[in-house]
Order: structure tokens, then C-alpha cells, then sequence
């Protein structure tokens, strides 16, 4: 009988634990509330639409604000939805990569995390810095 | 005429009738013709596989094989009622959500914890009242943390901002903001255009300033609260013990729910999964609400596939 009780709580306990995770990652790693399994969706305008990554690479003789490259869309996505180290990391490594495969040179990856907030009467928006993530090159 | 007994009629997984011990009368001319009608826990896991082939998920390594197994669960009664079939779905979903964590929609995980809920049920003994409690858990679950987020954690959306900016700025809800926000087009794109962001530290001389008519703005506060109360309904109406509620509201609050909020929120694959789990709490009396859930879920892809507030707006343009 207790066994029986056991299996049908434990997807309702997963859903607690993985929710419950997620609310501490947004207010520890500022993961958007959008994702993540917390149920968050449709409850504020901190999503993708109003968070990014800006990428600024340089090198001797170079400093250069790149537009975010197809190939590493992903990257920066999962980047501004969960702005961690290592999902920072990853798209710095992507863009060194990247930069080599055209073989121009790059010696540090500066990235920026923002996101943009809303004025309460006048709903103007401003996009605020929220983390920089730099990463020299090996 | 003879009267026998009949302890199955095929053997349970094996076919699509599987009725309990039941008499018939052998060469009984008035014998019933109508085909046994299926269990409610069969309707729950067919909508569930259907919901699979309507929005494909998942990399390449997982997708193919979701659709296979979705396809041979309709196909068989006995795929459908297999705990290794519903656990393969489950396990593929899992990898599905940690092939691109963070970026899979709420609803993927939840549809993660119902396929594993299945599994679950189908290896348990009264599999049908371990499927509706897990059912009503998840889904009531699912529901407070929504309204958690909603009510406590987020910082714009009780105070309206988060309709106020979404109407105006997704281009999903752009229709509807215009046929009941009362907006005409060159509004909207003025809109929009205000509300374009500006690279951190800049500000325009002459910002141009948002146009929110009335009626829009009342769009805006009736959808905040509107969702509020919904879905607190639905997660008081699951958690709390039918003594006090009564199961019958449940359901009126989730058919209410998905028959009001799909019509505008751009995730019918949410709404055919919280209708295929709510046909997972009914059992063999409820043939009205079985009609009506399987109604809703026919509504849902209707909501889906016809752009109606944009012919709304042409209509109303002549």
C-alpha cells in the first residue's frame, strides 16, 4: 500500500523539486522565469524578447562589437535565458572558434548580459546591463 | 434463450473492448449493437498521444522516435497501455528538455512528469485512481506555481505592465489587441515603434509617447486579473479534497480555463495537455464530461489553426 502511495506521488514530488529549483536559479543565476520548469510563463517581461547577450571581441590592433552569428544563436539563447558562467563561456568559446575559422585574431571576448525593464506609468523601456562575463583567450 | 458469463471479452491490453464481467444473452435478438465504450483512462493516454503528433518536439534523436511510438500507441491498444511505452516517451522527453536546458516551454516538462505518471499507473494496481490522483496533483501543482509567480515573484504583471506591454508589442496578440483593445492599426505601429528599445545609457530628445486607449487598458487589467482567478480556481480545485469542492467543479474550472485562455495564448500544445490529463480524472459515469473534454480539445486545435481575430478585424473592415 505504501508503495502503491509512493508511485503515485512521485511525479507530482519531480514537478516540486524541478519548480522549486527553477525559483532558486532565477534568483540566483537569473534565469529567466519564462523557462525552466517553473511554471513562470506569461507572468512577467523579463523573457527572451527583452534579455540579450552583446559580444564585443578584441585583439592588438581590434575592438569590435560583433551582431550575434546564426551559428551561435543557440548559444547565446540558452546565454541570456540563464546568464551562468558556463553558458557565458560557451558562447565566448563559440566566438573564438568562430573568429579562428575566419582566421581573424582574438585575444579576449567581452560579453553583456542586459535586459530591459519598463516603466511602471509610462512604459518606456531601457535596457540595463546586468552581468559582464570576460573571457581571455588561452 | 441462455444466459452465460463473460469474464473478458478480449484480454486487457490486448484489444480495445475490455469489459469487466458482464452476462449477455446468447442469439438475444434485442442485444445491444453499440460497441463497448472505451475507458476514460484510454482516452486520457490516446488525447496524450495525439497531442505528441500535433507539435513535434525535440533534436533529431528524439523526435522520430516520440512521433514512432505516438503513432504506434493509436494504432494499439496495447502500445497505448504499455508502462515501457509511456516511460520511453517520458525518458525521451527528459533528454528533450536537457538537449537545450534552459530553452524547452513549461508545458514540455509537465508533459515529461505525465508521461512518467502514466508509466507509474500503468505498473500499479487500480491503475485508473493512480492516473486521476497523479493528474490532479500535477496539474494543481503546475497551477500554484503559476499563480506564484504571477502573484509573488514577478514584479510587472499584478501592477498591469506585463499585458500593457505584451498586447502592444507581441505580434501574437497584436489581433486581439485591436478588435477588443479598440487600437487601429497605425496605433499599434506607433506603438510598437515607442517601445522599441534603446541601447543602454541612450535616450531620445523627444521620446515619443504610448497611446493606450480605454477600452485597452480595461483588455489589459481584466487579463491580468482574469488569469489570476482562473488559475487559482483550478489549483484549489484539484489540491482541495472533492468534499469541499466538488470534483465536478474541477472540471468545470480547467474546461473553463482552456476554453477561455487558449483562445488568446498561443500554446494550444498546453491546453490539449491539460485537457487529455483532466479526461485522466473521470471515470465510467462522467459520459458528459468525457464529450466535453474531447469538445475541448477540438476547440483547442480549432483556436490554433484559424486566425479569428484577424478575420474578425477584416470583417469588421469590410
Amino acid at each position: 500500500m505504501a508503495r502503491v502511495r509512493a508511485m503515485k506521488m512521485l511525479a507530482p514530488a519531480l514537478l516540486i523539486v524541478v519548480a522549486s529549483t527553477q525559483i532558486a536559479l532565477s534568483r540566483t543565476l537569473d534565469l529567466t522565469p519564462w523557462k525552466g520548469g517553473g511554471f513562470g510563463m506569461f507572468s512577467t517581461l523579463d523573457h527572451a524578447g527583452y534579455r540579450g547577450v552583446d559580444i564585443v571581441v578584441d585583439a592588438p590592433d581590434r575592438s569590435e562589437a560583433l551582431q550575434v552569428p546564426a551559428s551561435i544563436e543557440l548559444a547565446v539563447a540558452r546565454a541570456a535565458a540563464c546568464p551562468a558562467d558556463w553558458t557565458l563561456r560557451a558562447v565566448a568559446e563559440a566566438v573564438v572558434a568562430r573568429e579562428r575559422r575566419y582566421q581573424r585574431p582574438v585575444s579576449r571576448v567581452t560579453l553583456t548580459f542586459w535586459r530591459a525593464d519598463f516603466d511602471r506609468a509610462t512604459l518606456r523601456p531601457s535596457e540595463r546591463p546586468a552581468r559582464s562575463f570576460v573571457y581571455d583567450v588561452p | 434463450m441462455r444466459t452465460i458469463a463473460l469474464r473478458e471479452l478480449a484480454s486487457p491490453g490486448r484489444g480495445w473492448t475490455t469489459a469487466p464481467a458482464a452476462t449477455v444473452d446468447v442469439d438475444a435478438p434485442e442485444r445491444d449493437p453499440r460497441p463497448a465504450r472505451l475507458p476514460a483512462r484510454d482516452i486520457a493516454l490516446c488525447l496524450t498521444a495525439i497531442a505528441l503528433l500535433l507539435r513535434p518536439m525535440g533534436p533529431w534523436f528524439v523526435r522520430p522516435a516520440i512521433l514512432a511510438v505516438a503513432v504506434l500507441m493509436i494504432l494499439s491498444p496495447a502500445m497505448l497501455r504499455s508502462a515501457w511505452a509511456w516511460s520511453a516517451i517520458a525518458a525521451m522527453v527528459a533528454v528533450r528538455i536537457a538537449d537545450d536546458w534552459p530553452l524547452a516551454d513549461n508545458h514540455v516538462y509537465l508533459l515529461g512528469y505525465w508521461a512518467f505518471a502514466i508509466a507509474l499507473s500503468l505498473r500499479t494496481p487500480g491503475s485508473e485512481a493512480a492516473l486521476a490522483f497523479s493528474s490532479r496533483w500535477l496539474i494543481g501543482l503546475a497551477f500554484v506555481f503559476a499563480v506564484l509567480w504571477k502573484v509573488m515573484l514577478s514584479p510587472d504583471f499584478l501592477d498591469g505592465r506585463f499585458f500593457r506591454v505584451t498586447l502592444l508589442t507581441d505580434p501574437r496578440f497584436g489581433d486581439a489587441a485591436q478588435l477588443i483593445g479598440g487600437l487601429s492599426s497605425e496605433q499599434l505601429a506607433a506603438n510598437r515603434n515607442a517601445l522599441q528599445l534603446l541601447p543602454a545609457g541612450a535616450e531620445l530628445l523627444e521620446p515619443p509617447s504610448i497611446d493606450e486607449p480605454t477600452r485597452l487598458r480595461l483588455l489589459a487589467t481584466v487579463a491580468t486579473w482574469g488569469i489570476v482567478v482562473l488559475e487559482s480556481a483550478v489549483a484549489l480545485a484539484m489540491l482541495l479534497p472533492a468534499s469541499i469542492v466538488g470534483s465536478s467543479f474541477r472540471h468545470v474550472a480547467l474546461l473553463l480555463f482552456c476554453g477561455t485562455t487558449y483562445l488568446f495564448a498561443p500554446v494550444a500544445g498546453f491546453g490539449w495537455l491539460l485537457l487529455a490529463m483532466g479526461v485522466g480524472q473521470l471515470d465510467e459515469t462522467h459520459v458528459g464530461l468525457r464529450r466535453a473534454y474531447v469538445a475541448a480539445f477540438l476547440i483547442v486545435i480549432f483556436y490554433g489553426e484559424i486566425p479569428w481575430a484577424e478575420l474578425a478585424l477584416g470583417t469588421g473592415r469590410g
